[in-house]
């Protein structure tokens, strides 16, 4: 059996935002016990990754690493090409997913105690992000 | 059809260990000659990768190249509670994958001669690692 259905969502600009619950209750609507699960996101500045939920300082380190790697256009120079301002952004996107598979156990995500799931913005302005979810298995 | 299963490898602190075979076998209980195999990992400081299994300095190098581009102690992390590797483990597994997918067929894993796939420990010490290998098909 097959569940899949596309949400939008609004986040508030540059982070990462969990939606551990909202997989878990999509889960629940499709009624499929066993299967995976395989998260989508249309978009090339936003991303999807599975971070430890333990400490909160893990995922503002995870972007202070990530932008010294893919250093951000905040800076008053680039910001005069407002799309230079993506520029980082997808240097950044290539090292992340743009889909993400999880187990479905028991009709839950099979996920570990410290996983979550999180959509991570990278553009500094709120967004609305489009999200596909597919739910395989039985 | 689906089959899931869970597996628990003792590591032996940071390193490389190959699970192919293990997975192989989950995918030989399972019944299924033809489909997918996701093997997830249930941790935040451990990963997988696919790799190549012929020369093993390979699997050195990339352990190499991950030191250099994550050290350890790096002075720009603050989520260092379980010591200098804690927060580098964390990136380490952002970077590389939680969740593989391989074609089944012929009731194998569908690899490459020089494929082989890993669990990458990233804590210096020794853990115990949980993975849920989700074989669909029929």
């Amino acid at each position: 059996m097959i569940y899949q259905d596309t949400l939008q969502l609004t986040d508030h600009g540059k982070g990462a935002y969990e939606i551990t619950d909202l997989v878990a209750g999509f889960i629940r609507e499709s009624s499929i016990r066993l299967g995976t699960c395989q998260l989508f996101i249309h978009s090339s500045s936003a991303s999807l990754l599975i971070g430890d939920i333990a400490d909160d300082a893990t995922k503002s380190q995870t972007a202070v690493f990530m932008a010294q790697l893919a250093p951000s256009s905040d800076n008053a120079e680039h910001r005069i090409n407002a799309s230079m301002d993506a520029i980082p952004d997808d240097a950044r996107y290539a090292l992340a997913q743009t889909s993400l598979s999880i187990p479905v156990s028991n009709g839950k995500p099979g996920i570990g105690v410290w996983q979550g799931i999180f959509l991570w913005e990278r553009r500094t302005h709120p967004a609305e992000r489009k999200l596909t979810i597919t739910v395989s298995g039985e | 059809m689906v089959h899931q299963q869970q597996l628990l490898f003792s590591t032996r602190g940071r390193g490389t260990f190959d699970i192919s075979r293990e997975v192989d076998e989950v995918i030989h209980n399972s019944g299924i000659s033809k489909g997918i195999c996701q093997v997830f990992i249930h941790h935040t400081s451990a990963s997988l990768i696919l790799c190549e299994n012929a020369d093993p300095t390979v699997r050195t190098d990339l352990e190499t190249f991950m030191k250099q581009l994550v050290p350890d102690g790096d002075r720009m992390f603050q989520h260092t509670d379980e010591g200098p590797d804690d927060m580098p483990a964390h990136v380490r597994t952002v970077l590389t994958q939680s969740t593989l997918s391989i074609p089944v067929d012929d009731g194998r894993e569908a690899l490459g001669t020089w494929q082989g796939i890993y669990l990458w420990e990233h804590r210096t010490h020794p853990h115990q690692r949980k993975i849920t290998v989700t074989v669909m098909g029929e």
